[in-house]
């Protein structure tokens, strides 16, 4: 698949889940590449500059196993973008699938 | 590659970021491969998933440099942002570079029509101040009054334009930052 493509979709898919709980990086890494084939190494730039455009905060959580765990909570501001990113989403496979099918408005 | 080597690659690469910066962004691929060890996967496999630490340090570097240059404006942090993004391999901002060096080629033929304003006004000004006392070596064939109106029109007009230039120059950068912003988030995202 396109590189470019799957980093947008990427950003969908972290805020997605975001929105559901709060995650720590791994696990969002591990959920994702579960079900789409990822460099892993792609979403930890992702979450840096999702906290720089203010779009998640995070905090640090002990854990019983191993280091304390920095987990990622989604702001309002995160919120609003993946309604718009959804919205785009949903407009986007619509029309793709539309055009697989072969729904012409001829 | 195990662990040590991962995590040095990176280092290596994020060199050109603040020591604070790398130490932050190394935390995270720390503690990625403590918890993966604890689920009982080999170093290698782990830093295998992760992918290429030269590409992950580049995702990092140029969003970087792009923030660097909004927050602390200069004419050499907007360069390493604008090369940065160039090397990222935006074709369509090597096409936009053209007109971008024409629009500032233009700007500073602006500055300099502004700054000779200003010199001619503040010398026809003096000039005619000075006449009296340099009757030879100075030559001004029209009415003291004239000379003098005109010179401190002519400043006028000149600092006027440098000023507008200033402003001119402050919007481009910020329109500079916004379109390097937008081309990468078009790709990196």
């Amino acid at each position: 698949m396109n590189i470019q493509f799957k980093k947008g979709v990427l950003e969908l898919c972290v805020l997605s889940l975001l929105t559901k709980r709060d995650f720590y990086g791994y696990e969002l890494v591990e959920y994702i590449s579960k079900y789409i084939n990822i460099s892993e190494g792609t979403i930890y730039p992702l979450l840096r500059r999702f906290r720089k455009e203010s779009y998640v905060t995070t905090y640090l959580q002990e854990s019983q196993e191993g280091p304390p765990r920095k987990y990622y909570r989604i702001t309002e501001k995160g919120k609003e973008t993946y309604e718009e990113l959804l919205k785009e989403w949903k407009a986007f496979t619509i029309g793709v699938n539309k055009i697989i099918r072969g729904e012409l408005d001829e | 590659m195990n662990k040590e080597e991962f995590i040095n690659s990176l280092r290596r690469e994020l060199g050109s970021l603040p020591q604070k910066e790398i130490e932050d962004i190394l935390y995270d691929y720390e503690e990625h491969f403590q918890i993966g060890l604890s689920k009982g996967k080999a170093e290698e496999e782990i830093a295998e998933e992760l992918g290429n630490p030269r590409l992950i340090a580049k995702a990092y570097k140029t969003h970087y440099k792009i923030d660097n240059a909004e927050n602390n404006p200069s004419t050499r942090n907007l360069l390493t942002a604008i090369l940065a993004a160039v090397s990222l391999g935006f074709f369509n901002l090597i096409f936009a570079l053209g007109p971008f060096l024409i629009i500032v080629g233009l700007l500073i033929g602006i500055y300099g029509i502004g700054f000779s304003f200003s010199i001619a006004g503040i010398g026809l000004f003096f000039g005619t101040l000075l006449k009296p006392l340099f009757p030879r070596s100075i030559y001004l064939n029209f009415y003291p009054t004239t000379s003098l109106s005109f010179g401190i029109g002519f400043a006028a007009l000149g600092i006027l334009i440098l000023i507008g230039c200033f402003y001119i120059t402050k919007f481009l950068y910020k329109v500079t930052i916004r379109y390097l912003r937008w081309n990468i988030n078009l790709i990196t995202r």
